[in-house]
């Protein structure tokens, strides 16, 4: 695996059981987490097993990020725009949740294709949400206008409490990223892992990729941010987005690559700390190996008693089978 | 208290068969799939590649083939369908064999099924009551080093197994676990919630067994099912068509009567040609799990009957302890789903115990009446993934934050914490 898949395959899985077994009628009633904090609540109910209520937290968006009601901006619509007739949101939402949304499984279209499609929509429903403010200024790029009422620079969340940053211009978009490790040993490896990123970006099979810089210090767009901001200890990435990249059906693809570009990074930086010690493991063999072979002969006075008896097996052993 | 604690706890359950995966506080796992990591190595071994021109291309590729694999029924259906993933089973009789597959499962398990980010979450691993203090070691420096989790807490699967229980009925923490799993079978007392370590038996019948003999069977009365699928087919039959009877003779004659409504047919395609077949299953139903009640008929090394093998370990277990061991026989695992299992298992204990208690009231001559003693086999719909089930309670209180070795004490002690149980810190 890659890149990591925008259906949540938890959601994904509960939806299409609860279709294939709508008529049993069966209660559910699940908690689930996702990276980034955002967490699931999925509930069905036995005497109406067509309605599956979702409520979808969000992780806690730092202060220069805009958020309408808790939700991200034009979420509410996003979601309507994509499940249409399917979807019934309820206002407010449940406690410590930050939407709720009633699905309809009884309006799903009965072709098998067309509905597992639409499950699969359902199931990313991350990306519809989290994803809906930089959707719409991406968006605005496919058409090479800037949306009227946007900033010069918007803060858009993707973790708890940290958020990155995005320039819309009218050819392209500035996506900016502060990289923030907890562990040490991930920062040094997430440093390392992205400058190679960025050298990986020039190889000529790449030629129409977003462009990509990685620097130690902020770069200059973000010269409003505050301080605070721009405290990262993996230095920033800078993707140029033009409007190539966000054409029909790439917009989905990169609105997801971007939104999730940090829990990326991170799983990469773990995969690559799992292989160091699949490396570290066949190199302790090995040399474990070699010591043994490096034994010298027993030394006859300072044998232990153990070994004498082992030898001694061995010798009747060869013995026994010389006999035979 | 950190953030991590807010969440809820990862709870993995590793069985030689099957894992069973989710969050603390839910009722089932959110995932169940086979333990198996299917692996590309066509580009470990260069030997095998033509030529050296295009090095670079072999050596980019070497470097993605450590994300080229995949794990539960993907990896199955991946090395069906071409061969250049071999499968590999990191687990074996419930013990931990191959490290580098067993990190890639979890790694595929955290990011790509549950898809949380461990940095975030505690987390509850089980291990069979045998497993080593090393291979516990092992599981800590894999899970601090690689995954940076916050806290660990690595709890014995028959305990889990009685706390799942715990809630459903009865708050009784002193029973036998008889866990039937793919590839291990453990009878282990628990008294108050401790292990009797001395008094676990442990049989080398298990699942897998019963999988092999239901596809001996097949094979014997020459159903024609390919032989790269035999093993798959028989384990399906397994899964769906077994059952426990009460008298195999009986069931001889059952089967013989009315063979239409007891022989199923099992329909499939050829993995190969995608041609249709099918074959008939037959006494393979209950003859599968008859060989936990009479081994003699699947193998002449090990014949105690599973009944035995249970009143033997509670003979062994400290005297006190032995009523209330008879009255709380909980099963777990998968094998022990087939149906009447538990009546069986309960009837057949029955029987040892009343000889017994009959032939000491012969003894004493008729002075002293023995009180009749109580066996009770508890079986649960959730018996499948009840070690899950208890792990998940565990995990949702509030307590089991502070039982947890954290990342902290891992880095001042080392590897060498997970050798004890964080219950008892600050006692040694």
């Amino acid at each position: 695996m890659m890149l990591l898949q925008s259906p949540s395959r938890f959601l994904l899985q509960i939806l299409t059981d609860q279709v294939q077994n709508i008529e049993k009628g069966v209660d559910l009633d699940f908690h689930s987490v996702e990276f980034d904090d955002v967490r699931y609540h999925i509930q069905v109910s036995t005497k109406s097993p067509q309605f599956v209520l979702l409520s979808m937290s969000l992780p806690t968006p730092p202060p220069e990020t805009v958020f309408f009601d808790g939700l991200p901006l034009g979420a509410i619509e996003a979601v309507k725009a994509a499940f249409g007739q399917l979807v019934q949101i309820h206002d407010p939402p449940k406690d410590g949740f930050n939407l709720t949304m009633k699905f309809n499984l009884s309006k799903l279209p009965p072709e098998e294709d067309q509905q597992h499609a639409l499950l699969v929509k359902i199931a990313s429903v991350r990306e519809v949400v989290l994803g809906a403010p930089l959707r719409l200024i991406l968006k605005h790029l496919s058409s090479r206008t800037v949306a009227p009422d946007v900033d010069q620079l918007v803060a858009l969340v993707h973790r708890p409490k940290e958020s990155f940053f995005l320039v819309p211009q009218a050819d392209k978009v500035t996506v900016v990223f502060p990289m923030r490790f907890k562990d040490p040993i991930d920062t040094v490896l997430a440093t390392s892992f992205l400058q190679e990123f960025v050298e990986a970006r020039r190889t000529a099979g790449l030629n129409y990729a977003p462009s990509c810089l990685w620097s130690p210090t902020p770069p200059s767009e973000l010269q409003a941010a505050s301080a605070q901001e721009l405290s990262a200890n993996a230095g920033f990435v800078t993707f140029v987005i033009s409007p190539r990249h966000v054409e029909g059906k790439k917009l989905d693809r990169t609105v997801w690559n971007l939104s999730t570009f940090h829990a990326y990074v991170s799983y990469h930086v773990k995969c690559s700390e799992g292989f160091m010690h699949t490396r570290m493991r066949r190199r302790v063999e090995s040399l474990i190996l070699a010591l043994d072979r490096a034994k010298p002969d027993m030394d006859k006075s300072k044998k232990s008693t153990r070994i004498k008896a082992f030898k001694k097996l061995t010798l009747g052993d060869s013995r026994g089978n010389s006999n035979s | 208290m950190d953030a991590a604690a807010s969440r809820p706890a990862v709870v993995i359950d590793n069985g030689t068969g099957y894992t069973k995966m989710g969050f603390a506080g839910n009722v089932e796992p959110c995932f169940i799939v086979p333990t198996v990591v299917a692996v590309n190595e066509s580009f470990s071994n260069p030997s095998r590649s033509s030529g050296k021109s295009n090095w670079l291309a072999q050596h980019s590729a070497g470097v993605m083939a450590d994300l080229d694999f995949f794990i539960g029924e993907e990896a199955l259906a991946r090395s069906r369908s071409s061969n250049t993933y071999n499968l590999s089973y990191p687990i074996r009789h419930g013990q931990v064999e191959n490290w580098d597959a067993m990190e890639r499962f979890w790694q595929q398990c955290i990011f790509n099924y549950l898809r949380c980010d461990p940095e975030d979450h505690y987390f509850l691993l089980t291990e069979s009551p045998l497993t080593a203090p090393e291979s516990r070691e092992y599981t800590g420096e894999i899970m601090f080093e690689t995954f940076n989790i916050p806290g660990l807490y690595i709890a014995v699967q028959p305990v889990l197994a009685l706390a799942a229980g715990y809630t459903t009925s009865k708050c009784e923490m002193t029973g036998v676990v008889v866990d039937v799993g793919d590839g291990a079978t453990h009878v282990v007392p628990v008294a108050d919630g401790y292990v009797i370590g001395s008094s676990i038996k442990s049989i080398p019948i298990c699942g897998k067994d019963v999988t092999l003999f239901v596809q001996q069977l097949m094979r014997e009365r020459g159903e024609h099912v390919p032989a790269e699928d035999c093993f798959e087919v028989a384990r399906k039959v397994k899964e769906m068509y077994c059952y426990t009877c009460s008298d195999i003779v009986k069931e001889y004659n059952k089967h013989d009567r009315e063979p239409s409504k007891y022989i199923k047919q099992w329909k499939g395609t050829k993995p190969k040609t995608g041609a249709p077949y099918s074959c008939d299953v037959g006494y393979e139903r209950f003859l599968g799990p008859e060989i936990f009640f009479n081994p003699e008929i699947y193998s002449s090394d090990f014949t105690t009957p599973l009944p035995a093998v249970i009143d033997k370990c509670i003979q062994s277990a400290p005297i006190d302890t032995r009523r209330a061991l008879y009255k709380n026989i909980v099963l777990s695992g998968g094998s022990t789903m087939f149906k009447d299992f538990h009546r069986r298992l309960q009837r057949d204990l029955k029987k040892i115990v009343d000889a017994r208690v009959i032939a000491s009231d012969a003894r004493l001559g008729g002075e002293v009446k023995a009180q009749p003693v109580e066996v009770n086999v508890v079986s649960h719909p959730i018996q499948r993934f009840a070690v899950w089930f208890g792990g998940s309670v565990l995990a949702s209180t509030p307590e089991f934050y502070a039982a947890c070795h954290t990342k902290a004490e891992y880095e001042e002690y080392g590897a060498s914490i997970c050798r004890t149980n964080p219950v008892f810190k600050g006692m040694y």
